[in-house]
């Protein structure tokens, strides 16, 4: 007796070795009993916070990659949609829009790589140019809304005049109040802009959206432009004064898109040819 | 344990250890988990926290913080008791190749297991041949079959010079 418990202590670390290697080999055998499933994997609630918040912190090193897929992802819907919205467009049923209106908008993603904000007349860059089939007169939207439209390109690059510029409007339409008006920036504040021509014997709520019209020949219609933040009246005028909180900001624009409206030279000449006559 | 590391190591060294041990763990559950080269090179740092105790732990000891150890590992690689096997395995044969490959000089002596007290050819020696059992282990029981041989092997040679080299290299920076 006395020796057989000599020997275990003596060999006491090749025993423990022993067991735990069975103890081992018995988990592997059986990793799929409860007891094991339920605890020592990443499911259990202390692995998974953890592995939760080293993903989180992963996450940021792919931010680039996943913004680049998001806005290719973004424009590819947006094709969809307008082709979508123009194909089946509310009117009377008589009516049918022809594949190639319908079609008419192509869509391309672009970087911003300068911005500014602060002076009377804003200007964007973005990272396409004509080698990417980017043409002075297209429009350019944000995940947001309205942004501008191309003004200069160069191989690489583009400029596009902002909305944010004494001379730009865009031709927009109050949801609610039905009724058709031009946005226009005011110069003051990059957050806001005005809409005229809205008559004042429409009524219009605070909070309706602004988006383009379908009177314009660069935007596609039914993109957000803003809200409306303050409805007033113009003296000895016939128009409210309103002013939009602009649904995009600015100062943070990342991915652009720039709309290409295939007809749009078709349905300019045309115009061009009355210009005369008015 | 603890009375008899207390006996031979200052308490910083201590919390340098278990700081350190920590650091591996960690390093290898959030960063070298996602780490794969080549499909075949993985990288299991943290049996540099089992390799760098000091020899004159107390052997039970060493063996129950290397199960645990595995256990920690193979929670978060869903491979229950795969890491926590192979980990005591090296954790058994550890004194065997400290005798035969380190010799160790006088087991009274204190000793430090490092690249700056054993030189980087003891040193690597150590490292290369404790990962490549501990590798082979995993992989073995990872395959469980002889059908994968090739690959396997392809594997662990890949996976026991990746280790070693980020082993060695983690102690290149931590000299001080």
């Amino acid at each position: 007796m006395g020796e057989l418990v000599e020997f275990i202590v003596r060999s006491r670390n090749f025993i423990l070795f022993l067991l735990l290697e069975v103890i081992c080999f018995y988990f592997i055998i059986n990793t799929n009993n409860y007891w094991s499933a339920s605890f020592f994997n990443t499911s259990n609630a202390y692995a998974a916070q953890m592995l939760t918040w080293s993903n989180s912190v992963q996450a940021y090193t792919r931010l680039r990659d996943v913004n680049a897929e998001l806005a290719a992802e973004n424009r590819k819907l947006h094709e969809e949609l307008t082709r979508l919205q123009q194909g089946h467009p509310v009117a009377p049923t008589a009516y049918q829009a022809d594949t190639v209106f319908a079609n008419r908008f192509a869509y391309k993603v672009a970087k911003v790589t300068n911005n500014t904000t602060q002076y009377a007349n804003n200007y964007i860059t973005i990272d396409k140019g004509t080698d990417d089939g980017i043409q002075p007169g297209m429009g350019v939207i944000s995940p947001t809304g309205v942004v501008g439209r191309v003004k200069l390109c160069s191989a690489n690059f583009s400029v596009v005049t902002s909305i944010l510029h004494s001379e730009f409007r865009v031709s927009s339409k109050l949801i609610r109040a039905a009724d058709i008006g031009t946005a226009k920036w005011d110069g003051v504040d990059p957050h806001q802009m005005k809409l005229l021509d809205i008559s004042r014997y429409k009524p219009v709520y605070k909070g309706d959206s602004v988006v383009t019209s379908e009177h314009n020949s660069v935007f596609p219609p039914g993109i957000l432009v803003g809200r409306v933040r303050t409805i007033g009246v113009q003296p000895n005028m016939t128009f409210h004064d309103i002013t939009i909180d602009l649904s995009t900001n600015f100062s943070n624009l990342s991915f652009v898109y720039v709309v290409n409206n295939k007809l749009r030279q078709e349905q300019e000449q045309l115009e061009k040819q009355i210009e005369n006559e008015k | 344990m603890i009375r008899c590391l207390i006996t031979t190591m200052t308490l910083r060294e201590i919390t340098n250890l278990v700081f350190l041990f920590l650091l591996y763990l960690l390093l290898q559950i959030l960063i070298l988990r996602n780490v794969v080269l080549f499909d075949y090179a993985f990288c299991f740092v943290y049996i540099a926290g089992i390799l760098l105790l000091p020899p004159q732990i107390n052997r039970s000891a060493f063996l129950l913080i290397s199960f645990f150890t595995g256990v920690i590992v193979d929670t978060f690689y869903n491979t229950l008791g795969m890491h926590a096997a192979a980990t005591v395995l090296i954790a058994y044969v550890r004194p065997l190749i400290l005798r035969t490959q380190v010799d160790l000089p006088g087991q009274e002596q204190r000793q430090v297991l490092s690249l700056n007290e054993l030189g980087f050819n003891k040193f690597f020696r150590y490292t290369i041949l404790l990962a490549l059992i501990h590798h082979t282990t995993l992989f073995t029981i990872e395959a469980s079959s002889l059908t994968l041989l090739v690959p396997t092997l392809i594997r662990i040679a890949a996976s026991t010079l990746f280790t070693t080299i980020c082993i060695v290299l983690i102690q290149f920076f931590t000299r001080n």
